[in-house]
Parts: C-alpha cells; structure tokens; sequence
C-alpha cells in the first residue's frame, strides 16, 4: 500500500515534468484562477465587514426622565446588558447630548443658537447597540416598559430599509463569489483536462499491457495534487508580496470596521490551498475517468 | 476467485493467478474459443455474425478478409475492448464478456497484443516500454531487469536498449511492441495488422520472430491484409466475409484456391 502510493507520487512527479508544457499551462491556469477567486474573497470579506459595521450603526435610543438618578440609570444599564439581543449600552447625560448638539451645528455651518438658552432642555438617552438589527422590536418592547424611560424612538422604518440594502448586497456579493467559483472550477477542471487529453495515448497504452485502473488513476491524481499545490504557493506568494498594499487599502477603506487581516490571512490560505488541492485532485480524478470507462 | 477457470487442472490455474511461470500447458484445451458470436455495435451494424472459431495451443493463425468484413471486430473482442452481443468468446480460459470490469487489467497480463501503429511511449526508451508492462503488475525490479533483457534479446534490440522509439526505424519498432507483449510470458498473441505500416523486407523480418515466438510455443493469432506472406506461409488461414467466417482451412492460401 505504501508502496503504491509512493510508487504514484513518483510516476505523478515524472509525468509533471515529463509532460512539462502542459504542466506549467495548467499550473499557470490553476494560477490565474486562484488570484481571481482569492481576490473576489477579499472583496466578499471586506463587503460583509462593512455591511456589519452599517448594521451596527442602528441603535434604539431611550430618552430618560429628567429625574432618573444615576443608580438608577446604572441599573436599567446592567439589566440591558444582560439580554442577548443587545451588543452594548451607552449613556449619553444633558451635557453631552448639549455638546453634541452645538458641534453639530457647528458642523453645519449654523448659528449656535443654544447659547441663547438659559437651560440644558435635551434629555439624557440611552444609546442600545443591537447584536442583530432584527432583534429591535425586543429591545424598544423592554425600554417602554421600563418607568425610567419617557420615549424610545422608533427605528423600525430605519431598520427595515438599512436590513434590505444591506441583505440585497450580501446577496449580490454570495451570487458573485459563487459565479467566480464556479468559472474557476469550470476552467481549473478544464485546463486539467487538456493536461490529460494530451496523454490519453499514454493512458489508452498501460490499459493495452494491463494496468488497473488504480494504476493509471494515482499518479494522475498526485500530479494535479502538485499542480494545486503549486499554483496555490504560487498564487500566495503573489498576495504575500502584494500583502502590504492591500493592506493598507482594506486599513484606509475599512479603517473603523472590524475587519480582522490575522484570520482573514489564515482564511485565505485554507481557502486558495484547498480550492487548488481539492480542485487539482477532482480535476484529474475526472478527466482520467473519462478514459477509463468501458 | 470469480475468474471461470474452464478445463485447466487447478495447479496451472493457480500458477497463472499467482503470475508464477508456467510449467506445465494444458495442451488439450484451446487458447481461444468463440462459440456463436454476434456482435452488433450501437449504431446498428451488425459487425460478426455466429462466428465459431477454435484455436489450440501452439496455433499460428492468419486472420483475413477486406476491410470491413470484421477482423478488427474480433480482435476487440479477444482483447476483451469490446464484448459480444451474444455467443461466448473464451481467452486462455476466461470467458470474456462475463469478466467483471476490474478483472480486465488481469486478463490482459496475460495476452500479448501487438497493433499497425506499434502503441510504444513516445517518452520512456526501448527497456522502458518493454518494463512498463511488468511495472503495472506491481513486479518487484529485481524481476523485472532479467525478464526484459530476455525478450530483448529475442527481438534483437539488446544494443538499442536505451534508445526512444523516435530513434528506431519502423521494424525495430515493432520489435519493440513485440518485446513488450512479450514480457509478461503470455500464452498468446493478438496480432492486429503487425505489418501494415512496415515495408516487404521489414515485414518478413517481424513475420519471421512471431515464427519463432510461435515456435517457442506461445499461439499467434494475426489479422493481416499481406497476400504475399499468408500466402508463402501456408500455415492455417480464417478467412472473413461480411462479418462471417467463409473459410478456415490448414496450409491455406491468401485467396481461395479454386
């Protein structure tokens, strides 16, 4: 058993470099493919990190009576906390809701007209960031139950229509990445195909003298291993050297989103690996059938 | 075992399962053995019709007829490329069209099969070719050395060894083939067309050591279109028309001598 295996993978190494010129096509091919779909990934992953960055922008805001004492605020906080529905809760007191108002204005370019106020007349609020936007109607129910809170602003429209675009480009970026997939499938499958045609001779000769089908299969199979393999390392080396660019794109176009390069890095390498290995084995493992059915 | 092992003492089938040497030849059983054979192919044609056709061992048969008349047909079926529609085709004591797929790589270690177009990897030289087919046994190589330099040596290739077929002329070529359907000490060879691209001179020369592989004991079965040689030879002549067998006569010419 040992012995078969390496036996193929030394026959695969042989026909890899004997058959050199549709080797290194289909390697690059395996190449070309790999950069495309890892680059859509990029984009995929990027997309979905701002779609949930927008997401997260929706918040129910509970204005809070006048008199609710701080403890009291501190308690309806930490009960908020505790539903999983809710990501985070920040208190905004009068002056800072004062605050903001005036930079506002000031951003837009108006009069500050609160300094003609002799009082603060802006309630204190409580900003409740959600897990999942869809879970707002929970969160507002709570908030008008509670006593301390005089008015929860109804966000639902604002939701509804910030979950339809964000939900239409999730889907749009899905059905694109799957479209990439399947042409890189199609055509990695393809060039792989071609890799074999060009040997079919061969393959028809061992079946002539009596090869088993085992035996003609294998080192087919580890030559596409090796052409995956290959175009994979390929392909990562490529991004490795475009790694900082790009990073510095995803950092200036994403700088405040969670966008996480460690694990989007080690995605990556699983995801350009395994399409290259998966796809080089099931591309050979195909095409050699195709020659040995009778 | 599912082979059907027909007629041969259990000692001989056993050795030949096991791929050792053949020491003893059931001498009284035939090689090849077709009993009402029809084979019509998808598109309709009807290729061979109830064709019979006993051959012993040690035979040395010529297998004739214009093209079409189903020659090819039944060297598909020998080598177990194509089944029959109906009839049963026995080869070295396997009935062919009831041998489960996986079993054909088997079955074919056992035959020699030599082609017009020689078949040989453009890629591995004359000792490669000839040790490849030992090599999908799964033949351990201190086997395989001895056994090609024998046939090798048969042919008269000793000298070209290392060489590519690109290298060779056409009749060292095929000697080549010949040495590789050699290797495996098969019990019989199916010749389709051996000298169709070789010219006179060089066709004599194969004709003259599949003589002497024959002589070796090892039955030959030849499809060929060469009048000249079938007829110099006068060994046994199968002759085909439109699919049926019209002649089978011992010491026969190319044509029917009326």
């Amino acid at each position: 058993m040992i012995r078969f295996v390496l036996f193929s993978v030394r026959r695969g190494w042989q026909g890899f470099w004997r058959n050199a010129f549709m080797s290194v096509a289909a390697t690059a091919t395996m190449t070309l493919m790999l950069i495309l779909l890892a680059g859509f990934w990029i984009i995929q992953s990027g997309l979905l990190a701002g779609l949930q960055f927008v997401e997260q922008k929706v918040e129910v805001v509970a204005d809070l009576t006048d008199d609710a004492s701080l403890a009291e605020v501190g308690r309806l906080r930490a009960s908020l906390d505790l539903m999983p529905q809710v990501a985070g809760v920040n208190y905004v007191s009068r002056d800072e809701a004062l605050g903001r108002f005036r930079a506002q204005l000031q951003e837009q370019g108006e009069t500050d007209l609160t300094a003609f106020l002799d009082s603060n007349p802006l309630r204190a609020s409580l900003e409740v960031r959600l897990t999942d936007p869809e879970d707002y109607r929970a969160v507002i129910e709570r908030l008008r139950a509670e006593p301390l809170v005089t008015t929860v602003k109804d966000v639902g429209n604002l939701v509804e229509r910030v979950l339809t675009v964000t939900n239409m480009l999730r889907s749009a970026g899905a059905v694109v990445l799957a479209i990439v997939a399947v042409i890189v499938l199609f055509i990695i499958i393809n060039s792989i195909r071609l890799a074999v045609l060009a040997r079919a001779d061969e393959i028809e000769i061992m079946r002539l003298v009596g090869a088993s089908d085992a035996f003609i299969r294998w080192p087919f199979v580890f030559e596409g291993a090796l052409i995956g393999v290959l175009g994979a390392a390929i392909t990562l080396g490529l991004l490795g050297l475009a790694a900082d660019p790009i990073r510095l794109v995803l950092y200036d176009f994403f700088r405040v989103l969670p966008l996480q390069i460690g694990s989007l890095t080690r995605d990556l390498v699983v995801l350009v690996v395994g399409a290259g290995v998966g796809l080089g084995v099931v591309g050979s493992w195909v095409s050699v059938r195709t020659y040995l059915i009778r | 075992m599912s082979v059907a092992i027909t007629g041969t003492s259990p000692r001989a089938a056993l050795d030949r399962l096991l791929g050792r040497p053949r020491v003893l030849v059931a001498a009284d059983q035939p090689v090849v053995r077709m009993r009402d054979v029809g084979k019509v192919y998808p598109n309709g044609r009807a290729a061979l019709r109830e064709v019979n056709l006993v051959i012993p061992e040690g035979d040395f048969v010529f297998l004739v007829g214009p093209s079409g008349a189903g020659k090819s047909t039944i060297m598909k079926l020998l080598i177990r490329d194509e089944k029959p529609t109906h009839g049963t085709v026995v080869v070295d004591g396997l009935d062919l069209a009831r041998l489960p797929r996986r079993r054909v790589p088997l079955m074919r270690r056992r035959i020699g099969i030599i082609f017009q177009d020689f078949k040989l990897l453009p890629t591995k030289s004359v000792r490669e070719n000839v040790a490849f087919a030992l090599e999908v046994t799964g033949a351990p190589r201190r086997q395989i050395r001895p056994a090609v330099d024998r046939v090798l040596s048969i042919v008269g290739l000793t000298g070209q060894a290392d060489q590519l077929p690109s290298q060779l002329s056409g009749g060292e070529q095929q000697r080549t083939a010949i040495a590789r359907a050699l290797v495996h000490d098969p019990r019989v060879i199916i010749a389709d067309e051996p000298t169709g691209n070789l010219d006179p001179l060089i066709s004599w020369e194969i004709i003259q050591l599949l003589l002497r592989i024959n002589e070796l004991g090892v039955t030959v079965v030849m499809a060929t279109h060469d009048s000249e040689v079938v007829t110099a030879l006068r060994r046994r002549v199968v002759a085909l028309e439109e699919g049926q067998i019209v002649r089978d006569e011992v010491g026969g010419a190319y044509y029917r001598a009326d």
